[in-house]
C-alpha cells in the first residue's frame, strides 16, 4: 500500500474508528506518528491558516529544519519565496480547505539556499473532520533520480538515434513478424524509399520475391533462436533495381527473453562485389600463369612437327607420298596448336557479368580438362573420369564455374609432386549434382583443413600457387551459386574436394 | 652426308616429334632408334651404345634432365642434346644442365633442321670437356 493509499484510509475514518473503538484514541495517535515518520515522502500537516501543524522526518531531514523551526510556522515561511509564488502552493493548498478536494500530480522543482535541488512531485489533500476540513496534508514525493534517470535515457535514446542515423549502413527494425518500425537515412538513401513509404509494411515486401520464404525462415529463426543471423540477400530500389545487401539480423529481447522485435542492419555490397569480380579476373591471370609452361610445350610440339614437315617439303625429290604425309602433319599441327589457344581464350575472356543462366555442367567440365591437360601430362598426372550422369543441369555461370574447376583441378594436380591419378566423378542427388575431385596426393593435415579455402592461405611447396585458388572456388561456388565445397584429406592418402550445386 | 654415319637415340612421347626427328636424322645418313618413354629408352640403351641422344625435357615417366643424368651413367661418352619446348633458350635449367655437362645443347621447338643437324655433327666431334675427363 503506497503511502497515499494509506493516508487516505486513515482520512476515510475507517482506521479510525476501529481503533477507537478497540484501543482508544491514544494508540490511534501513536500509530499516525510511526505512519508518518516511516512513509519515504515528506508531509507536511498545515491548518486553516497555512500554519504548519506537523512535519514528518522526512521533511525535516530534506530542507534541514528541525522540528521547532517548522512547527507553527506558516507555509510560505517555511518554504522558499519563489517556490511559493511561482507554483501558488499556499493558493492551492487554500483551495484545498475551500473546495474540499485533493490535488494531485503537481510537479514542482525546490531550490533553496544550501539545500541541494530536488524535484518534487507534490499533492493536497483535504482532511476531513465532522464534514469539515480540518487540516490539509502535503505529501511530496522527492523524484529527483527518477528524472535523473529518465534524462539519461532520453540523452542515450537521442545519442543512439544519432548513431542510427549517421550510420553508413542501412539499420532497420521491424516487429517479429517483420512489420517495418524503423528506417534510417542510409536506408532512405541505398533504397530511394522514404521512411514515411515503408512504415508499417513488410519487411518481405521490399526483398524480391524469390528471397522472400527464404527470408521468412531467417526472421522464424532469430524469433526461435535468439541468435543472429547473416546472410546476402537484394532488396529492391525506387527505380526497380536489385541491390545485393550484407544483412545482420538479431532479436531484441525484453526482459523475459521474449522477442519483440528484430534489427536488421545491411551494408550495400556493390563495391565489394566489383573487388570480387576484379580478385576473380586476377586470378584466373594467375591460374594462367601456372599452366604457361604447360601451354608453352603443348603448343610448342605441333608447331616444330609442322615447321619441321614444311622443311621437309622445301627438299628436293621427295616421294610423292612423303610429301602427302608432310602436308597432313602441317595441317593437324596447326589444328592442334589453335585449339589449345581457343580452349585458353575462351578460359581467360572476362566474364562481364554475373548472372545465372540455365546450364549443362558436363561440357564445361570437359572444356576445364582440355585446360589443364597439359599441365597434368608434364606433371606425370592421369586424369580419370567417372561419370554416372549424361547432362548435369543447374543454374550457373559457365566461366565462373570452370575458373572454380580448373583451379580445384590445378590444386590436385599441384598435391601430387611425384604424380599419381586425378580422379573426377559426377553424380547427382535430388536436389544436387555433386562433382568430385579426387587426388592421391600429400593430403592436409587435419588441422589446417579449416583454412584452406581462407585467402591466400598456401601449403607448401610456396610459390607453386598464389594461395588464392580455393578462396575463389568458394566464393563462386557458395556465394554466386549458393552450392557447397567440402573437403575431406588423409594426409599422405590424398584428399577430396566435393562441390555441391543445386539442380536446375 | 656425315663422314661416319651416328647411332642416334631419339627419345619423345610425342609420335609426330618422333616422325620429324627420325627424318631428318635418316636423311643424312644416321642409324635411329626412337623410345617414346625413360624406360623405353633405357631398354634400348643396355642393347647398343650410343653417339647421340636427343631428349625431350619432358617424359611420361620421368623428367628430361633427370633421364640424361642417368644416361651419362650408363654412357659417358654419349652426347646429349635437349630437345623441348618446355623450357626458353636462355632458360637458367639449361644453362646449368650445360654448364655442368649433362648436356651438350638445348634445342627449342620448333627448330631448324641444319641448325639441329650442326649439332649432333659438332658434338660428337667436339665432346663435352667433362665427358673427355671421364672417358
Amino acid at each position: 500500500m503506497s503511502p497515499l493509499d494509506l493516508l487516505e484510509k486513515m482520512q476515510s475514518g475507517e482506521f479510525k474508528s476501529e481503533l477507537a473503538a478497540h484501543e482508544g484514541a491514544e494508540r490511534y495517535e501513536k500509530l499516525f506518528e510511526m505512519l508518518l515518520e516511516a512513509i519515504p515522502s515528506s508531509l507536511l500537516l498545515i491548518d486553516d491558516e497555512t500554519r504548519i501543524v506537523a512535519a514528518n522526518k522526512n521533511f525535516l531531514s530534506k530542507n534541514r529544519k528541525s522540528r521547532s523551526d517548522a512547527i507553527g510556522k506558516k507555509l510560505e515561511e517555511l518554504l522558499s519565496e519563489p517556490l511559493i509564488e511561482n507554483m501558488d502552493i499556499t493558493g492551492k493548498v487554500r483551495q484545498t480547505f475551500k473546495y474540499n478536494q485533493a490535488i494531485r500530480g503537481g510537479r514542482m522543482t525546490y531550490r533553496a539556499p544550501g539545500v541541494p535541488l530536488r524535484i518534487y512531485y507534490y499533492s493536497i489533500l483535504p482532511f476531513v473532520w465532522n464534514n469539515q476540513v480540518e487540516h490539509v496534508m502535503l505529501l511530496m514525493d522527492d523524484v529527483t533520480e527518477q528524472i535523473r534517470l529518465s534524462d539519461e535515457v532520453l540523452r542515450a535514446q537521442r545519442r543512439y538515434a544519432g548513431v542510427v542515423e549517421s550510420a553508413a549502413d542501412i539499420v532497420l527494425s521491424t516487429d517479429p513478424s517483420g512489420v517495418i518500425l524503423t528506417w534510417n537515412t542510409a536506408a532512405e538513401k541505398i533504397t530511394g524509399f522514404r521512411s514515411h513509404e515503408v512504415h508499417g509494411t513488410q519487411f518481405f515486401d521490399w526483398v524480391p520475391k524469390e528471397n522472400r520464404s527464404e527470408l521468412v525462415q531467417v526472421f522464424r529463426k532469430v524469433r526461435v533462436g535468439g541468435n543472429s543471423e547473416t546472410g546476402e540477400w537484394d532488396i529492391r530500389t525506387k527505380n526497380n533495381q536489385r541491390l545485393p545487401i550484407g544483412w545482420i539480423f538479431s532479436g531484441m529481447q525484453d526482459e523475459t527473453g521474449e522477442t519483440m522485435g528484430i534489427v536488421a542492419i545491411g551494408r550495400d555490397l556493390r563495391e565489394r562485389r566489383e573487388l570480387e569480380m576484379q580478385l576473380l579476373k586476377s586470378q584466373k591471370l594467375a591460374a594462367l600463369g601456372v599452366m604457361a609452361g604447360g601451354i608453352a610445350h603443348e603448343i610448342r610440339n605441333p608447331l616444330a612437327v609442322s615447321y619441321s614437315a614444311a622443311q621437309f617439303l622445301m627438299e628436293e625429290d621427295l616421294s610423292r607420298e612423303f610429301q602427302t604425309v608432310c602436308v597432313q602433319k602441317i595441317l593437324s599441327g596447326i589444328e592442334k596448336a589453335s585449339t589449345i589457344i581457343q580452349d585458353l581464350l575462351r578460359f581467360a575472356r572476362p566474364s562481364s557479368t554475373t548472372d545465372l543462366t540455365h546450364l549443362d555442367l558436363i561440357p564445361v567440365i570437359h572444356d576445364t580438362i582440355k585446360l589443364v591437360i597439359n599441365q597434368a601430362k608434364i606433371q606425370k598426372v592421369s586424369i580419370s573420369l567417372d561419370f554416372s550422369i549424361d547432362k548435369a543441369w543447374v543454374l550457373g555461370h559457365a566461366n565462373l564455374l570452370q575458373q572454380a574447376l580448373l583451379n580445384l583441378f590445378l590444386n590436385g594436380i599441384n598435391s601430387m609432386p611425384e604424380g599419381g591419378v586425378l580422379n573426377v566423378q559426377v553424380d547427382k542427388s535430388d536436389s544436387e549434382v555433386i562433382v568430385r575431385i579426387v587426388d592421391s596426393g600429400l593430403g592436409i593435415a587435419r588441422e589446417n583443413l579449416e583454412k584452406i579455402f581462407d585467402p591466400f592461405y598456401t601449403l607448401p611447396p610456396v610459390g607453386k600457387g598464389t594461395g588464392l585458388g580455393l578462396s575463389i572456388c568458394h566464393t563462386i561456388v557458395v556465394k554466386q551459386h549458393l552450392g557447397k565445397i567440402e573437403v575431406t584429406s588423409s594426409e599422405g592418402q590424398g584428399s577430396t574436394f566435393t562441390v555441391r550445386l543445386p539442380v536446375f | 652426308m656425315p663422314i661416319q654415319p651416328e647411332l642416334i637415340i631419339i627419345i619423345d612421347d610425342e609420335p609426330d616429334m618422333l616422325w620429324a626427328l627420325e627424318n631428318v636424322l635418316l636423311k643424312h645418313g644416321h642409324i635411329v632408334r626412337k623410345a617414346d618413354s625413360a624406360s623405353e629408352a633405357l631398354s634400348l640403351m643396355n642393347r647398343e651404345k650410343f653417339d647421340v641422344a636427343l631428349l625431350d625435357a619432358k617424359l611420361p615417366d620421368m623428367e628430361g634432365l633427370e633421364l640424361a643424368g642417368m644416361i651419362k651413367e650408363k654412357n659417358p661418352d654419349i652426347s646429349i642434346i635437349m630437345i623441348s619446348g618446355y623450357y626458353y633458350r636462355d632458360d637458367d635449367h639449361m644453362k646449368k644442365a650445360v654448364a655442368s655437362g649433362l648436356i651438350s645443347n638445348f634445342v627449342a621447338k620448333p627448330f631448324d633442321h641444319i641448325e639441329l643437324l650442326s649439332l649432333v655433327e659438332s658434338a660428337r666431334s667436339h665432346p663435352h670437356p667433362n665427358s673427355q675427363i671421364s672417358n
